[in-house]
């Protein structure tokens, strides 16, 4: 099936099917000798009738009438056989999907073996747990570890950094000169406006 | 005698429109061999042309000389000119030749060999053939499955291709090159015969 290309075997249910369908133009043929005949006694029919002959002419078509009938059952046979051709073919087709579910079924079932089932997986799952909380542990130890050795300077280094930061206020002690002059300025009428935005741009580095 | 307008008494299937001859049909000329080599090859390569598109129009495969002397296709009456037996028989030799030994191309293939009264005259090869009912099979996604050459040839499903109502033993010829090529099997018995396309 699908990659067999070198040998094209016929299989007996292609020859079931060429049985069957060798039945049907069987009666395919038969159909036209008969359509030919039912012509041909109309024909006949028509020239006894010409001729004046009713009692031949009713003969062919008596004759003609039967081998419609004979046509009319070959017909509902014919179809019988069709039917049945179709439905064989229908089942060669529904076996091709049937291998093909098969094919992926196994596929399917040998990856999920290597893959080692459920049980497998939930082990490996497991596993993965636990060497996940292993190196948990670790970090844990490691981190802990440090802080014990080291809180002492760390807080040490903590205060001096905090004194530090408290010491710089003292500084703009020395800024007063500027202010002085910012007041001597306020004195000069006219231009006060000019004189306190000079002192605001003053005051802020202050 | 046969005149140009009654049927040709080789069966004519389903044809509706009468065959149209190329204008050479008229030329008196024509109807005799010509004795300058050139003028004999054009002579025998339009003879080959006028047979194989005639043969195509009336759906003829085999052609039976002897009838064929008597139908239009060699015998034009309005001109009184008619083709000879043994003319005939020269014209389809040279096509039955292929065309490196200076010939027509393999267009005809006697059937009764050395008698040389039947030939087929191959205005389709049966390999063009295989050509034409494998694209049919393909198009119709009947790969894979079983069909009787009866089928083929006389089938409804085949009505409106160009093989339908082909002769039956071109068909067989078709199908086993197909056969060859691995594309079909044929198989079962004489008369018949079923094929599976691949």
């Amino acid at each position: 099936m699908g990659n067999a290309s070198s040998t094209h075997k016929i299989s007996a249910q292609d020859r079931a099917i060429l049985d069957l369908k060798n039945q049907r133009d069987k009666l395919h043929k038969y159909q036209k000798r008969v359509t030919i005949l039912t012509d041909q006694e109309k024909a006949i029919a028509k020239q006894c009738l010409a001729r004046n002959d009713q009692g031949r002419a009713r003969l062919a078509l008596r004759r003609k009438k039967y081998q419609e009938s004979l046509l009319a059952k070959t017909d509902a046979q014919l179809e019988q056989l069709e039917k049945l051709v179709g439905q064989v073919e229908f089942a060669l087709v529904q076996k091709d999907v049937l291998y093909g579910l098969q094919e992926g079924t196994k596929v399917l079932q040998t990856i999920n073996k290597e893959m080692g089932g459920i049980e497998g997986v939930e082990k490996l799952m497991e596993e993965t747990e636990e060497a996940r909380a292993y190196q948990e542990e670790i970090k844990n130890m490691l981190a802990g570890q440090l802080s014990n050795q080291d809180e002492d300077e760390v807080d040490a280094e903590l205060e001096a950094l905090e004194r530090e930061v408290i010491k710089l206020p003292s500084v703009p002690i020395t800024q007063p000169p500027v202010k002085l002059k910012g007041l001597e300025d306020e004195r000069i009428a006219g231009e006060q406006e000019e004189a306190e935005k000079e002192r605001t741009r003053i005051a802020l580095p202050a | 005698m046969a005149s140009a307008s009654q049927l040709p008494t080789i069966p004519v299937p389903g044809t509706t429109t009468p065959f149209q001859f190329p204008p050479t049909y008229s030329f008196p000329p024509f109807f005799t061999p010509q004795p300058n080599s050139s003028t004999r090859l054009s002579q025998l390569q339009k003879w080959s042309s006028l047979i194989q598109s005639w043969c195509r129009h009336h759906r003829v495969y085999r052609l039976s000389l002897i009838e064929a002397v008597e139908s239009p296709l060699f015998h034009n009456a309005a001109l009184r000119k008619r083709i000879s037996l043994s003319e005939a028989r020269a014209i389809l030799d040279w096509m039955a030749r292929g065309e490196e030994e200076g010939g027509g191309g393999k267009r005809s293939e006697w059937i009764d060999g050395g008698n040389k009264t039947m030939a087929w005259i191959w205005w389709r090869r049966p390999e063009e053939w295989a050509g034409i009912i494998m694209d049919w099979v393909e198009g119709t996604g009947q790969k894979n499955m079983v069909l009787t050459v009866y089928e083929l040839v006389e089938g409804e499903g085949t009505m409106s291709q160009e093989f339908h109502g082909m002769d039956s033993d071109i068909m067989l010829k078709s199908l086993t090159i197909l056969v060859k090529r691995g594309k079909a099997q044929v198989f079962g018995s004489e008369g018949q015969e079923g094929v599976k396309f691949f």
